[in-house]
């Protein structure tokens, strides 16, 4: 049992705050790249700015409950895609099970089809608008993972633990939600007809 | 051309692109797919295609958030 002394508390109250400062500070560090990833889960800027204050509200209220040393970004995000479900502010859709047969050299195969593919200038064929607006058309379920892992860079292994899924899931939705964002992308591609 | 029961090791490469790109492969699988693109032009035009593909849609879909909404951030830091 530790010993408790009169100067033992308001030392250990010093300490708290301390830890507590650094952890805001840590979590409001990685607010950017934390946005990105929010602002491509949601539909609009408003939704992902009244998201991202609610994740922040709440990670400064329960602080306490991250391990240091740990992952932060993938802590804040896994409050982040919680809160995005509870608060049901997805449009819940039935998942896709059109079939999807292509492989994945689909895209470049049907670009190369319909004219010159130059591998190195996708730009040439298609507009940011176009990779946004496909995006948005990836089912929930797949374009979470796909926004994990393609636009926040985290492993499968981080994406599972994030979503609360197996890694197999991950897996199997981020080959579906590629397919699904190729052919999205080949419907509106510059020239491509396909 | 595959004959036989031999997988065509261009599909094979095929299965293995996402996985690659995602750095996600035993050191044996990524030497494999590595060894595959070194004498394939086929699979390594769609290998580039795939990574320039990647990086367009990323930086495509990136907006930063506004001064406003760090300043509420910040804001909701326990006073002192």
């Amino acid at each position: 049992m530790s010993e408790t002394t009169p100067e033992a508390e308001p030392r250990k109250l010093a300490e708290e705050a301390r830890d507590r400062v650094r952890f805001e500070e840590e979590a409001l560090a990685l607010a950017d790249q934390v946005y990105r990833v929010a602002r491509r889960l949601v539909s609009t800027r408003e939704e992902a700015e009244d998201l991202m204050q609610e994740t922040y509200a709440r990670a400064f209220r329960s602080w306490q409950s991250y391990q240091p040393g740990t992952n932060l970004r993938a802590w804040l995000l896994r409050i982040l895609t919680n809160l995005n479900i509870d608060r049901g502010r997805r449009v819940q859709r039935s998942p896709d099970l059109q079939p999807l047969e292509e492989g994945d050299y689909f895209l470049y195969n049907k670009l190369e089809e319909n004219g010159e593919t130059d591998e190195d200038r996708v730009d040439r064929r298609l507009s940011q608008d176009d990779a946004v607006a496909a995006l948005s058309e990836v089912p929930h379920d797949f374009r979470d993972v796909l926004v994990l892992v393609d636009i926040g860079d985290f492993s499968y292994a981080d994406a599972a633990q994030i979503l609360d899924i197996p890694i197999g899931t991950v897996m199997s939705r981020l080959h579906r939600g590629r397919r699904i964002l190729k052919r999205e992308l080949a419907d509106r591609a510059v020239g491509s007809n396909v | 051309m595959a004959l036989g029961f031999e997988p065509d090791p261009c599909e094979k490469c095929e299965e293995m692109l996402q996985p690659y790109l995602d750095r996600e492969l035993s050191d044996a699988e990524r030497a494999e797919a590595e060894k595959h693109l070194d004498t394939c032009s086929y699979c390594r035009k769609r290998y580039r295609f795939e990574a320039e593909l990647r990086r367009f849609v990323r930086q495509a879909a990136v907006e930063e958030m506004t001064p406003d909404l760090k300043a509420k951030l910040a804001a909701l830091r326990t006073p002192l």
